[in-house]
């Protein structure tokens, strides 16, 4: 008859979700056993008494040294600005977190509406400096493959059509909602086979990293 | 009552006068949505309006659309426009049955041809050539093809007649479908709701009344006047919604406090109707000021998206057995993936050689 | 029973923010109305307003001076506010339900003045018995 929005909501609700989720943690879970099937070399030498070392490392890697930031302070800046925007958006956001009860039954407390906004728009500055430093930085363009940018495009649509839709801005409430939730579902089918992985193996490996020096007695 | 009076005549002979049409149309505006300054316009339009020949037609429905636009009290604003109209047949409504019914339907077909309003509420049968819904031996698919071929224009009354309604929920059985389904060269407005407000139903009537013309519609063939906003739009509530007061269930602070409905699965954000404005039973309440979200009932396919409870952000589904198995088949081939790259790592070391300088000066 | 003997607690939530909005709007209106002679009307079927964005209203504007009632396809009530040139407009039809409600911003509301056509038709039928009078006496 005519293109109804809510056919599109409804889809993205409904089987999209669930096409979305079943790539996504089949994905995630095939990613995480080829890793830790690749085994480690052994390590020969002998191990140096050292507690904690992983769980310090992942502290210390995570502050910039005043070195590397004077060099690429942008990078860090607007890196650390939108992976916690990103953060909070995603998992305090009040309609969100409805959404982590409904599919997994754990609740736990949100930030209010208008400081999540705030936030959502320093994420989507950040991001746009992060396209925009990939695009006229000469390095950082040389070394950006499809994959990056299929990563940054996956990363800043929910954000931003998160945004038009809280707002009501540029399209109805009801095609800019299905339009988020159908980008969160690309987001979500990409994120095992593109470097977004990173989500999950960041800290595992960044903990490994430290666990590993210390034992070989270099540690930080 | 001659069908040719003026409708400012037809409101005198009642014993209306000049102060009470003022207000009549001065209510008419409200009704209609139009800025109190156009009352003027309207009662200089009104008192020229000729009364137009009605034919309502009644499909696959429940009656509760004739219910909610006669159920007002008289003499009401509903009901002296719905009066100011000539309805030449409804079949709940008039007194003559039977073939007396039918022909006063075909007479007026006949003598109005090309003029006369089709209102229709209801869902069309169309599977096994329609004969699931029947008139007087004639299958509802017949008589509104029949009809709309001399109507001006054609009103979808309710979200049966607009959008197939609960009839057409899944799955479906008797293939029930919307009027603008089947009638393509006509000028067709929905007034979808389960059931549409009265005064909706009455403000698209004094709309044509009062410009000789249908409203503007939207891409769902919804008068904008009435459809233009969500729920949610105008909703009292909608600043709670801004600040982040929610009600999590229907007994606990939040509700008591009349903060935002979001969270218990009100869909005021996509559902687009007036009730925010014009509310229900003469202006008293609506579902949201009475503590209830909004289902969405002027909205395609409201039936079937999902439960009435379900938060908009939550998906439709459970979504388990899906999330164990993919779980289960991701470390399936995630080990088959790690089996076949052990044993490309085992086949590569036993193919490895060790190369001497010997070899290299080859 | 009356509705004081059903146990609802009335809770205050302080209401939407939109009952000030509306007051900063009749403050325009009567600014408008000082300067120009003519002012306005505000429809208040299409206002979101919280019950205590009504009450606020109600208690910023009061009530004034004078109290009419028009008899015309039901009852209307004018009520003049406490803030004169503001007026409180109700439309009931004959079962005493609301039809529509206004805010009006005028030195007299609309529906007070006898319309033109109403005086013409009076005038004639005063005349005519005036005649009849002079006639028959």
């Amino acid at each position: 008859m005519w293109f109804d929005p809510n056919d599109l909501l409804a889809f993205a609700r409904g089987t999209g979700f669930q096409l979305a989720l079943i790539v996504f943690l089949l994905g995630v879970t095939l990613r995480f056993v080829e890793v830790y099937a690749l085994g480690r070399p052994r390590d020969l030498s002998t191990p140096r008494p050292r507690v904690g070392s992983g769980w310090r490392t992942l502290f210390r890697r995570s502050v910039p040294d005043a070195m590397t930031f004077r060099r690429s302070g942008v990078t860090f800046t607007v890196g650390y600005v939108f992976h916690i925007g990103l953060f909070a958006t995603l998992f305090l956001f009040r309609p969100h977190i409805l959404l982590f009860q409904d599919v997994t039954g754990l609740w736990w407390p949100g930030l209010p509406s208008p400081l999540i906004d705030a936030i959502a728009v320093a994420t989507l500055i950040a991001l746009a400096i992060t396209a925009l430093s990939r695009l006229l930085h000469p390095v950082k363009r040389f070394l950006s493959g499809f994959g990056d940018w299929l990563a940054l495009a996956a990363t800043a649509l929910p954000v931003l059509t998160g945004y038009l839709a809280y707002h009501h801005l540029a399209l109805p409430y009801t095609l800019m909602l299905a339009l988020h939730i159908l980008s969160v579902e690309f987001l979500l089918v990409v994120l095992p086979f593109t470097k977004l992985m990173h989500m999950f193996t960041l800290f595992i490996s960044r903990w490994l990293n430290g666990e590993t020096f210390a034992r070989r007695g270099v540690a930080s | 009552m001659s069908r040719d009076e003026s409708l400012l005549e037809f409101l005198k002979q009642r014993g209306i006068t000049r102060r009470g049409f003022l207000k009549f149309c001065a209510a008419t505006a409200s009704l209609m949505a139009l800025p109190p300054s156009m009352a003027q316009g309207v009662a200089a339009a009104l008192a020229q309006a000729r009364r137009p020949s009605v034919i309502w037609l009644s499909f696959q429905e429940c009656t509760g659309c004739t219910e909610a636009l006669t159920r007002s009290h008289a003499p009401s604003i509903e009901d002296l426009i719905f009066e100011a109209i000539s309805l030449d047949y409804h079949h709940t409504l008039q007194a003559a049955s039977g073939q007396g019914a039918e022909r006063a339907r075909e007479q007026a077909m006949r003598e109005f041809h090309g003029r006369y309003l089709l209102l229709v509420d209801g869902s069309i049968p169309v599977k096994d050539g329609g004969v699931y819904s029947t008139i007087a031996g004639m299958s509802n698919l017949d008589m509104l093809r029949e009809a709309a071929q001399g109507a001006a224009a054609v009103v979808s009354i309710g979200t049966c007649a607009a959008y197939g309604g609960l009839p057409h929920a899944a799955p479906n059985p008797t293939g029930a479908a919307a009027v603008a389904d089947i009638i393509t060269d006509r000028p067709v407005v929905n007034i979808p709701g389960c059931p549409p407000i009265p005064t909706v139903i009455t403000g698209v009537l004094a709309h044509y009344l009062t410009f000789g013309r249908l409203p503007e519609l939207d891409a769902l063939g919804r008068p904008k006047v009435f459809y233009g906003d969500t729920i949610h739009d105008r909703c009292y509530r909608r600043p709670f919604y801004d600040q982040g007061k929610f009600a999590h269930s229907f007994d606990d602070e939040g509700a008591r406090n009349g903060w935002c409905l979001y969270e218990l699965g009100c869909k005021g954000p996509t559902t687009y109707n007036a009730c925010a404005t014009t509310k229900w039973n003469a202006g008293t309440s609506f579902p949201i000021q009475s503590g209830h979200g909004c289902i969405g009932c002027s909205e395609p396919n409201f039936w079937d998206a999902g439960g009435l409870y379900k938060p908009l952000s939550t998906p439709y589904a459970g979504v388990g057995p899906a999330a164990a198995g993919a779980i289960a088949a991701g470390a399936v081939t995630g080990a088959a993936i790690s089996l076949h790259n052990r044993r490309k790592r085992t086949r590569a070391r036993a193919e490895h050689q060790r190369a001497t300088v010997k070899d290299l000066e080859k | 029973m009356g509705l004081d003997d059903i146990g609802v607690h009335v809770v205050h939530g302080g209401g939407n923010g939109n009952g000030r909005a509306l007051l900063n709007e009749v403050a325009r209106l009567l600014e408008k109305l000082l300067q120009t002679g003519e002012g306005g009307s505000i429809d208040l079927a299409g206002m979101p307003l919280s019950g205590e964005d009504y009450d606020l209203l109600d208690d910023v504007l009061g009530e004034g001076e004078v109290h009419a009632e028009v008899t015309a396809l039901g009852a209307t009530e004018v009520i003049e506010a406490g803030v004169p040139g503001v007026w409180w407009i109700t439309h009931y039809n004959a079962a005493e339900e609301v039809m529509a409600e206004f805010i009006e911003v005028a030195f007299c509301p609309e529906i007070l003045q006898s319309p033109p056509e109403d005086v013409k038709e009076g005038l004639e039928a005063l005349r005519a018995r005036l005649l009849e009078e002079h006639l028959s006496g």
